[in-house]
């Protein structure tokens, strides 16, 4: 785009028209300072919380404002005076303007409706959202408005194709894109059941997500820097956990299809690709090698963190739901002609990312019981293998994995647990909290430090031989790169090192051509970004074996994706996502007028001494009175945008 | 205790006192629709819009919402907020031109009223849903909540009859009459549910419907024999 013939966005007002109100005030080009194109598509103009852009000057600025006007009246809740009979009110008085029974007066009305709703609003959505753009169209579109009854430019509007997308900051951020305002505002209305239902639209596993998520979303919650962000996970766990007592079935296929599915894998991505299918009407089998179900949700997370009746109970919801899980049933070759001859028209591979990468320092070669893989530690606790307690474990790295088997060990016994990370404290890619939590435990970090050898007396690991390290520059992942320091090794004395440094997928199911084709240079499945299909027909893949290892929602959503890309690969229609508002700045808001501060509501932890003892749950959740609480917290910043 | 200012007076609010009430014990009247001294705030009429001075700008505020904190200065006479509230108002008066306590409101905050026959709407004030929940400890009546991808035209209450006691607490909170209650011949009908009614085992008069004494029973302990004498009685 290289001009447009006006803007408003972000209340920057940019006109290149040659004619109209303020005209050629502005010649400026609008490069960057508004949406530039949704998702590479052109638009002809668009209407979005933070202003208006028209890029085709001939676009009918009068029938747009309608279409926004309708879109935005689906999204006000209605709760308070202004912003729902505010919206109804400016409708009613455009639609008088457009069949020509209208003047000046009404343009001043509007503006005051508009700003009082803006100043006034309950909700952040009125305040931001509802008709904040209305203001710039009716103020340098006037004469459009007032001459629209004579063109009838608006009637001729109602046939236009207008497309609409909402977002919020917290759904941009989510993988997922989880309707969080919508889930929250069903919870502050005491309605668990109904919000549920909303979560598992987008997530079908809410009790893992609720406890064990990332919570990107959090971060870019608007209420983060007044009083605190919404607990959104939480909240998410507590519309779980409410219905754990009544127990709600999933919603069963409005109809049968006859092709058939199969999945490889019962992580995340394959459970939440399985679910969609299979709701969609196709018959679903997931192989899965391991005797149980969840990936690394079942065999990776601790539970502490993720009780695993909690994963059992909602693995079992998708099972009545008709999916058929196969345990114990590895595929040892990726064939999609087998798989067609036995019935499946397409193939989801969802096999995660399992085999521990190698830390790079001597003696690590050597297989023996005191140097294991972090990843395979942990799997072998969660599927029963018996692991005696030593007295002193160094573990290398600095991600969940590290910190998972580090708490694990002190619940096991281990005396003296120790993490070894090469960088410093700001890069450790493990979540805040597990961090915190490690050290409350006693988990002992030494950052800065590499490990060079590992020695061995009489067979047995003795120490491991680490050397210091400094901080360069920052390398392609954006943190500083990790320098050794000359002279500065030293011996730390170990019964045991774990080896928490990453993990890839297991490829050794690819076979024949596959194995270059589908292959990226980085060990993982290379598919469409979009469709989550692979070059070799039928097979699709996604999850941590497509992004490398990632978050139990990110393995989700590309499940949820690929459910419906392969339901339009098998309908014979090309899969068009929905808009993602990438490069379109949603954290950014006009005015948002006071907030009145409110207090986060705090969840119970359990006591050192008493996590110590065993692998109890050690985040409490919200009861039914503090989740509505806490739901009242929210702003519901939903963001609407309408364009043509 | 808080100091703080509200139309220059300097005052000691109470702690966890909102600004609605510290205003309305200096006398200053505030209107208010959805606000009730028993249950929590609710922010639904925007009536009780003030100005707070934050880092020395002065915005809207709804009181009944916000907390009065040490230092806070606020006014409730300027014309931005008699405006405010007359767009509230009239809005409300746009949408539900024939209930009577809008009608006196709208009238009252400078809004040309019409004449009209008289209508009891539900103006969506959640006094009802909040006093089911908060007070009667039943959650019968909830919002029906429109919102991205829910096909709900207009927002409402809903109401569960199989839930509700019949206490009549909805009706007697209902600033508009909306919540229909009527009594006679041992009934009572609360939204459009018909209870029964239980007759005091001493003078013989209905006071209760028999669901609402099996709800105490039930939260309480006590047997239903034991509740079957009406106030006046025991
Ligand atoms: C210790 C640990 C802690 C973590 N903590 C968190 C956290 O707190 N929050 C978070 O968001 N993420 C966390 N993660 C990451 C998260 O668990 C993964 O990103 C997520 O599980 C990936 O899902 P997936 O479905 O792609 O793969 P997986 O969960 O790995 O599932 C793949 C499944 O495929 C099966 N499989 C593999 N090969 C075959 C085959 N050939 N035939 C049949 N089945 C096969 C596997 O047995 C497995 O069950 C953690 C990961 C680990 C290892
Ligand atoms: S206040 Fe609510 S809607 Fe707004 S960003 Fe936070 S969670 Fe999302
Ligand atoms: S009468 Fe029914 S709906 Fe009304 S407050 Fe009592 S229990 Fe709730
Ligand atoms: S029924 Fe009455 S109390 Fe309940 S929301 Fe409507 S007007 Fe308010
Ligand atoms: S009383 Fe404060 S918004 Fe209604």
């Amino acid at each position: 785009m290289n001009t447009v013939a006006f803007s408003s966005w972000n209340g920057k007002i940019v006109d290149n028209r040659t004619s109209g109100n303020g005209a050629g005030k502005t010649k400026k080009p609008a490069e960057g300072s508004c949406p530039v194109s949704l998702d590479g598509r052109s638009y002809d103009a668009l209407m979005g919380w933070n202003g208006l852009v028209v890029v085709d000057p001939k676009t009918d600025v009068v029938a747009l404002t309608l279409a926004y006007i309708e879109e935005a009246r689906k999204l006000s809740c209605g709760e308070c005076s202004v912003c729902m009979i505010g919206i109804d009110r400016v409708r009613d008085i455009l639609q008088g303007l457009s069949a020509g029974k209208g003047s000046s007066q009404d343009i001043t009305e509007i503006e005051d409706i508009v700003k009082g709703v803006m100043a006034n609003s309950k909700c952040n959505f009125g305040r931001a959202s509802a008709l904040t753009p209305v203001l710039d169209s009716v103020k340098y579109f006037q004469d459009s408005f007032l001459e629209a009854g004579k063109t009838a430019t608006a009637k001729k509007g109602a046939e236009k194709n207008f497309q609409s997308a909402v977002t919020a900051p917290c759904m941009k951020a989510c993988p997922a894109t989880l309707d969080i305002p919508g889930y929250i505002e069903l919870i502050r209305n005491n309605k668990f059941k109904e919000s549920l239902e909303l979560v598992r639209e987008r997530c079908i596993l809410p009790g893992v997500i609720g406890r064990a998520c990332t919570h990107p979303c959090e971060s870019a919650c608007v209420r983060k820097d007044m009083d605190g962000s919404l607990a959104i996970r939480l909240l998410k766990r507590a519309a779980a956990d409410q219905d754990l007592q009544g127990g709600s079935a999933l919603s069963v296929p409005k109809e049968e299809k006859k092709e058939k599915i199969a999945v490889i894998g019962a992580g995340p991505a394959g459970l939440a690709a399985a679910y969609h299918l299979r709701l969609l009407g196709y018959g679903v089998t997931i192989f899965e090698a391991l005797p149980k179900g969840g990936g690394m949700a079942a065999v990776g997370i601790p539970d502490y963190r993720l009780p695993k009746d909690i994963l059992n109970h909602e693995i079992d919801l998708i099972k009545r739901m008709g999916v058929d899980i196969r345990y114990s049933s590895k595929v040892d070759a990726l064939n999609a002609a087998d798989f067609q001859k036995q019935g499946y028209a397409a193939v989801f591979t969802a096999i995660g990312a399992h085999v521990g990468t190698k830390i790079g320092c001597k003696g690590e070669e050597i297989a023996s019981d005191d140097v294991v893989q972090g990843a395979d530690f942990l799997w072998g606790l969660s599927l029963g293998k018996k692991t005696k307690p030593v007295d002193r474990v160094v573990i290398i790295g600095g991600g969940n994995v590290a910190l998972d088997c580090a708490r694990n060990c002190l619940r096991l016994g281990f005396k003296s647990v120790e993490i070894v990370y090469r960088r410093s404290r700001v890069e450790m890619p493990g979540s805040k909290e597990e961090i915190e939590e490690a050290l409350h435990e006693g988990v002992k970090l030494t950052y800065l430090t590499a490990p060079v050898g590992i020695v061995r007396k009489a067979g047995k690991v003795a120490a491991i031989e680490c050397i210091k390290m400094k901080l360069g520059e920052p390398d392609e992942s954006g943190r500083k790169r990790p320098i050794p320091v000359k002279g500065s090794e030293f011996s730390l004395k170990t019964d045991m090192v774990i080896a928490a440094t990453g993990q890839k997928p297991d490829l050794g199911l690819l076979t024949g051509k596959d194995k270059g084709t589908l292959t990226t240079a980085w060990g993982t499945i290379k598919v469409d970004p979009v469709s989550y299909s692979t070059a070799t027909a039928r097979i699709f893949a996604g999850g941590d074996c497509v992004s490398g290892p990632a978050t139990l929602i990110e393995a989700l959503n590309m499940g949820n994706k690929a459910a419906k890309s392969i339901d339009s690969y098998l309908q014979g229609k090309t899969f068009v996502d929905e808009l993602s508002f990438e490069g379109i700045d949603v954290d950014r808001q006009r005015d948002m007028g006071f907030v009145p501060p409110a207090k986060s509501e705090e969840v119970k932890f359990l006591d050192v001494a008493e996590r110590l003892k065993g692998f109890a749950e050690v985040e409490g959740g919200f009861n039914a009175d503090a989740a509505m609480k806490e739901a009242q917290r929210c702003l519901r910043c939903y963001r609407l945008m309408v364009w043509q | 205790m808080a100091k703080m200012i509200i139309n220059g007076h300097e005052i000691e609010a109470k702690a966890g006192a909102t600004v609605l009430e510290e205003a309305r014990k200096l006398n200053i009247d505030i209107p208010t629709l959805c606000y009730h001294k028993d249950l929590s705030s609710f922010g639904a009429c925007r009536l009780c819009t003030v100005e707070v001075k934050i880092k020395g700008k002065w915005q809207l505020a709804a009181s009944c919402q916000t907390e009065a904190a040490a230092g806070m200065e606020v006014r409730t006479d300027t014309d931005n907020v008699r405006e405010s509230r007359k767009l509230a108002a009239s809005l409300l008066y746009f949408r539900y031109p024939q209930t009577a306590v809008v009608r006196d409101m709208a009238a009252k905050l400078g809004v040309d009223v019409q004449a009209a026959a008289d209508s009891r709407d539900c103006i969506l004030c959640g006094l009802c849903t909040r006093t089911c929940h908060e007070i009667v400890g039943v959650d019968a009546l909830k919002f029906k909540d429109r919102g991205l991808a829910r096909d709900v035209e207009e927002p409402k209450i809903e109401f569960t009859p199989s839930t509700c006691i019949g206490c009549g607490s909805c009706a007697f909170v209902c600033p508009t009459g909306f919540v229909r209650m009527e009594a006679g011949d041992g009934k009572r009908i609360i939204w459009d549910k018909v209870f029964k009614m239980a007759s005091c085992s001493a003078c013989g008069r209905y006071f209760a419907p028999v669901e609402q004494l099996e709800f105490i029973s039930r939260t309480t302990g006590v047997p239903v024999s034991q509740l079957m004498t009406c106030v006046s009685c025991r």
